[in-house]
């Protein structure tokens, strides 16, 4: 697979890192990741920077992540890349808000490198 | 009690949902209760299954809760998650210095000396899905209850005290030589 750059938006640098060890060990070797702590660097990030994919969590402090997603589609970012969602909230209620802002994926934590692989390559090979 | 960055105004808005139907737009309020569920949302396996689901799918780590198990160490690391909406309260991680690097070692594949600001923030997101997990095994819970950011205390010699609670869950868990404790403290039901 060839180089597939990675936007991890997510307020805990350790899960930015465990999200990205899933992804290497999900196949995506040749990986650049860009890495955002709230839903506002993330939208900073995509206006300077092509990305391939989108990984985010919901409860950030500042932007959540739902608010994110609102704000790729409102601004044009992004548009065409997926984005999954990596989140405590496993609700259907947080699936459904989260689909309807744009998400294409949604993985629950506590997760496993096979959840990652299931559900974000499908999307990373359709784009 | 720590509730900084809980969604409350979402989840208000969901615990009262307006439904208009009939000619007359007349409103009906279709109230979500906790009350009926509350065998429910404090049964002590939920928390149980919570901590092996996310020490086993996050760390590799098998552990079991044993009875009369307390964080001794002086210098401990304590991580909490508040809860909002319909159920207030939160959920406390403890655990001594050495077993909170050790979890943190375990996560990131990195070595520590010391508590810094990576192992907090290590401890910060376990104490995080914990938290969601636990709300994550009562339907209604997980739809009306908010998550806060994780608060990370570290330090010597201090207590957490919650006043009167609705209901406690108080347990402690072992992996190998180590042990934590996890707390469900519910303040307020609705």
């Amino acid at each position: 697979m060839s180089e597939i750059r990675a936007l991890i938006v997510d307020d805990s640098s350790v899960m930015r890192k465990i999200v990205e060890r899933a992804l290497r060990q999900a196949g995506l070797d040749a990986l650049v990741v860009h890495e955002a702590a709230t839903g506002a660097e993330g939208l900073e990030v995509l206006k300077t920077k092509p990305v391939d994919l989108i990984l985010s969590d919901i409860n950030m402090p500042t932007m959540d992540g739902l608010e994110f997603l609102r704000q790729i589609r409102a601004q044009h970012l992004a548009e065409g890349v997926p984005v999954v969602m990596i989140t405590t909230e496993s609700s259907e209620e947080h699936v459904k808000q989260a689909i309807q802002a744009g998400a294409r994926g949604y993985i629950r934590k506590p997760f496993t490198a096979e959840q990652v692989k299931e559900r974000v390559l499908p999307l990373v090979r359709a784009a | 009690m720590l509730l900084n960055g809980v969604h409350a105004a979402a989840v208000a808005g969901r615990a009262g949902n307006k439904v208009h139907g009939g000619a007359d737009e007349r409103e009906q309020t279709m109230a979500v209760s906790l009350r009926e569920s509350v065998e429910r949302v404090s049964d002590p396996r939920n928390l149980d299954a919570s901590v092996e689901e996310v020490f086993r799918l996050m760390l590799a780590i098998e552990c079991k809760r044993e009875a009369g198990l307390a964080v001794a160490d002086r210098e401990s690391v304590t991580a909490v998650v508040g809860f909002g909406g319909l159920l207030s309260g939160a959920c406390v991680f403890r655990s001594g210095a050495g077993t909170a690097i050790k979890i943190a070692a375990q996560m990131t594949g990195m070595e520590f000396d010391a508590i810094d600001n990576t192992v907090k923030d290590g401890i910060g997101e376990i104490c995080n899905m914990l938290a969601g997990a636990w709300k994550g095994k009562v339907p209604e819970l997980a739809a009306n209850c908010g998550l806060s950011v994780p608060a990370v205390i570290t330090g010597r010699d201090y207590n957490l005290h919650v006043q009167a609670p609705e209901f406690q869950l108080h347990h402690g868990y072992r992996f190998g030589e180590d042990i934590f404790e996890v707390t469900i403290v519910c303040d307020g039901l609705q």
